[in-house]
């Protein structure tokens, strides 16, 4: 819309522009035509004075005035070029001019002659004959004609002029119209701005405190479960001392029972039935041994069946109780730590031909504890499960990267299948070949404790290819990053 | 023993109380053993009915007593029996399965005798009665009142 008032404001101003210069050319015109008629009026009065005194000045005067008239006449002729009207009056005034020059020239000739009645004669027939007042007229007619566009124009200058003004006018009112309107459109949409961020700023303040309301509640949550399971353990442990006696208890009285049976079945002949106390290796009957050996069997499973869950419910409550425990950071020599493990292994390894390399180690700061009990269940692991006939290399490495230490536990073993990988770490799971005695707890226990060290692991292994265990735990380990989560 | 000393049960699983009972027996020990099922019951007799304990003054007892009740814990029955002055010379053995370290350091901490783990394995739950029914039949137990 600017442009469209610009370009209307520079075509009015053009305009304009072009309106003075047409007002400017009529007044030139009508300059014009008063010098033709002055000129003319010289030429005649020139011509009368040389008639009456024969002074050459007068001559010489009138001869100027005459050789200016044609170039007069022609600029006339070009200036009015655009106006038909005037052309015809143009034609009209050079005839009359024409006529009155070669009027003059003959007056000129007579006077020359000394013929001065003829040139008299003349003058006189000029002054009464109609050529004069055809120039007068004529040139009037053209001012007239002049002044009307004169009029014209200049009223058309002014609309120009007015007309620019106002669009000017206008544009310079949609301007600040339009400046108020941008001014107002910024600052609505600062203040949307303003709002947005107000929200965003809020929306920020409440994700944090509902950050920190999930993690409380996590960390309630997890307390809980350590509580349930400790209950729940401890809890289970209390029927299971009952079953576990009342079994023994049947067990014992299983054994007096048979051997009463033993007794009363084997009277000796002409006897009575000696005592139960003595009878004890008194063999029982074909059937009364099944019996008994049956009841043996049952009591057998029951009782192993009470100790397997016995040594689960421990390991639960030792895994709780392990979670319950305060990390204490303090800087560790791992080579010495790792060398310390495997003294403790080296009898087994021994046996299984095994050969514990440790490599370069890097130092960290992390719960002592914690990493013996990560190690020693690793390098444990990996005595217990390598391939028989086969002797064993275990290697124990080390590096660094970002902040964190990577430890490598590799060994050549039995290695597990990658459908396992998983299962591995779950609680009471196990994996491959099940002869070797074990509860599957301790690599559940292992990531529990590398977690709570700020850490991870990972395995990568093959069937019979060997394992390796990686654990990623932080250099710098602080307590307080974790000190809720218990 | 110049005076029978009264071994005081409490313990909420009567399985247990049965088992301890019968190896306390099997260990030769023949002293009145009283049963309760559960704190309250055990708090009424030791302490009577006005909670001073002056009903069992001049008598000997030897308490067994087991920290999962269902009505309260044995901790607190611990503590309140150290608190009294008629029955804090009276021996407590804390007999239960809780095998928590924390738990063990704060029954010692009260004044408890001799802190038991009940073991699963009856074998050596067995031993370990028989051996507290032969501590029993040795130690020397004050009366009540002092």
């Amino acid at each position: 819309m600017l442009t469209a008032i610009s370009a209307g404001s520079v075509y009015l101003v053009n305009k304009a522009r072009d309106d003075n210069k047409w007002v400017v050319h009529t007044i030139e015109v009508e300059n014009q035509v008063n010098s033709l008629l002055l000129e003319v009026r010289r030429a005649e009065s020139g011509a009368r004075g040389y008639l009456l005194t024969r002074g050459d000045e007068f001559r010489a005067d009138h001869e100027k005035a005459v050789a200016a008239i044609p170039p007069a006449l022609d600029k006339l002729a070009r200036q009015i070029g655009d106006n038909p009207e005037q052309r015809n009056s143009m034609a009209r005034l050079r005839a009359a001019v024409d006529t009155r020059l070669e009027q003059f020239s003959r007056e000129m000739d007579f006077v020359s002659r000394n013929e001065p009645d003829k040139a008299t004669a003349l003058v006189r027939e000029a002054a009464a004959g109609d050529t004069t007042t055809t120039i007068r007229d004529t040139a009037e007619a053209m001012m007239r004609e002049e002044e009307r566009l004169f009029a014209q124009r200049t009223l058309n200058a002014d609309r120009s002029q007015t007309l620019a003004a106002s669009l000017t006018g206008i544009g310079s009112g949609l301007v600040v119209v339009l400046a108020l309107i941008s001014i107002l459109l910024v600052r609505r949409s600062a203040q949307m701005r303003d709002e947005a961020e107000a929200r965003l700023r809020d929306a920020n303040l409440n994700l944090e405190s509902t950050v920190d309301e999930r993690t409380a509640d996590l960390r309630e949550a997890n307390d809980e479960i350590q509580r349930f399971a400790y209950i729940v353990s401890h809890d289970l442990r209390s029927p299971l001392v009952n079953i576990m006696g009342f079994t023994s208890e049947l067990e014992e009285m299983g054994g007096d029972i048979f051997r009463r049976i033993g007794s009363l079945t084997h009277i000796p002949a002409g006897g009575s039935p000696v005592a139960a106390a003595d009878i004890g290796d008194i063999p029982l009957e074909e059937p009364d041994k099944q019996l008994s050996q049956d009841f043996s069997e049952a009591l057998g499973f029951i009782k192993s069946s009470i100790a397997k869950m016995d040594r689960l419910i421990s390991a639960i409550l030792n895994l709780t109780r392990e979670g319950r425990r305060e990390f204490e950071p303090v800087r560790i020599d791992m080579r010495e730590l790792m060398e310390a493990i495997a003294s403790t292994v080296a009898h087994q390894a021994s046996e299984a031909n095994a050969e514990i390399r440790i490599g370069e180690l890097p130092d960290i700061t992390s719960d002592r504890l914690a990493l013996e009990q990560i190690f020693s269940n690793l390098i444990d692991n990996a005595v217990k499960y390598l391939k028989s006939g086969e002797p064993g290399e275990i290697t124990v490495r080390g590096r660094t990267k970002l902040g964190y230490a990577i430890y490598e536990v590799a060994d050549n073993g039995r290695g597990i299948d990658a459908k396992d990988h998983q299962r591995i770490f779950d609680l009471f799971r196990r994996a491959g070949t099940q002869d070797r005695p074990g509860q599957g707890i301790g690599l559940a226990h292992v990531r529990a404790l590398v977690r709570r060290l700020g850490g991870t692991m990972s395995v990568s292994s093959e069937l019979n290819q060997g394992s390796t265990f990686t654990i990623t735990l932080p250099i710098h380990w602080t307590a307080s990053k974790r000190t809720g989560d218990r | 023993m110049t005076q029978p000393v009264t071994i005081i049960m409490i313990e909420d699983d009567e399985g247990h109380a049965r088992l301890i009972e019968r190896n306390i027996r099997r260990s030769g020990v023949n002293n009145e053993i009283v049963p309760f099922g559960n704190g309250t019951d055990a708090m009424k007799h030791l302490f009577g009915a006005d909670g001073s304990g002056l009903v069992q003054k001049g008598n000997a007892l030897l308490i067994l007593l087991d920290l999962n009740l269902p009505d309260m814990s044995g901790i607190d029955i611990l503590r309140q029996i150290k608190e009294n002055k008629y029955l804090k010379a009276s021996p407590v053995v804390v007999l239960t399965t809780t095998d928590d370290s924390q738990e063990i350091k704060r029954c010692y901490e009260l004044g408890c005798n001799v802190y038991i783990t009940k073991p699963v394995n009856y074998e050596n739950f067995a031993n370990a009665i028989r051996q507290l029914g032969l501590f029993f039949s040795v130690i020397q137990v004050p009366p009540a009142a002092t």
